[in-house]
């Protein structure tokens, strides 16, 4: 077998997620990039226009979708970078939840910051 | 069947001049991705003027389209963001256990796919400014 290197152990539900988010993440990211700076040009967003795409459920939903996927997947690959790095006890368990306490409230102001653009106040 | 032998760690990166086409996509993948989850939380940071109203987002945004420094950025972000997803799903087709006598050739495959793929999109993100 050929000489690979991966950077988490196999087998764990966190590395199965980290892979299932990375899919999603594939499309999702890429979609957005183009529509939002190839078809809609970045200088060209404005309220109106996002509160338009918003208002569509699919696309609604699909934001979310990115948001929570691109949130796990990020926040995740830094805790696996540290614990690469070798951190362990104390550290290791306040970059856990001080991660996950930073994921939740990511999620929670991007729902808000979404419901915003849709035209609904939380 | 390729013999396996000790190049050392990669997180040594003092060594970098003896790394292999495999940890050098190692560092581009993890620093691509430390630059995108720091962007993602710039990124809802920057678009949370959407809950204090349409004159508020209209002029954070606009405001921030107008200078170059943020279009040459968005390219940077462009090429962040392709090599990591080139180079993500070739990581997935290894973790498949596909491809594996080619992850040289993949790598060199995604860095010029990237280097192109910004090039091209420098004139759309510099237009107008």
């Amino acid at each position: 077998m050929a000489e690979y290197y991966s950077s988490f152990s196999k087998g764990g539900r966190m590395w199965f997620l980290q892979r299932i988010t990375a899919v999603i993440l594939i499309g999702t990211l890429a979609f957005h990039f183009f529509l939002l700076h190839f078809v809609n040009h970045a200088a060209e967003i404005t309220f109106a226009g996002t509160q338009a795409r918003m208002s569509q459920v699919g696309y609604f939903l699909t934001m979310i979708v990115f948001l929570i996927a691109a949130t796990f997947h990020g926040v995740n690959g830094v805790y696996n970078a540290l614990v690469n790095q070798g951190i362990s006890g104390t550290p290791k368990r306040v970059a856990k939840y001080g991660l996950a306490l930073a994921s939740l409230l990511l999620i929670a102001q991007g729902i808000r910051v979404a419901f915003a653009m849709a035209g609904f106040s939380l | 069947m390729a013999q396996t032998y000790d190049r050392g760690a990669v997180e040594d990166v003092g060594r970098w001049r003896e790394f292999s086409a495999g940890m050098w996509a190692w560092v581009l993948h993890k620093f691509t991705g430390w630059v995108l989850v720091g962007y993602l939380f710039t990124h809802i940071a920057v678009l949370s003027t959407a809950t204090g109203g349409d004159e508020l987002y209209n002029t954070t945004l606009q405001g921030l389209e107008a200078l170059l420094v943020v279009r040459l950025l968005e390219v940077g972000l462009l090429a962040v963001a392709v090599f990591h997803i080139l180079n993500g799903i070739r990581l997935l087709f290894v973790d498949l256990g596909l491809g594996l006598e080619r992850q040289d050739q993949t790598f060199y495959a995604s860095l010029i796919v990237t280097g192109a793929i910004a090039v091209a999109s420098v004139p759309t993100f510099l237009a107008g400014v």
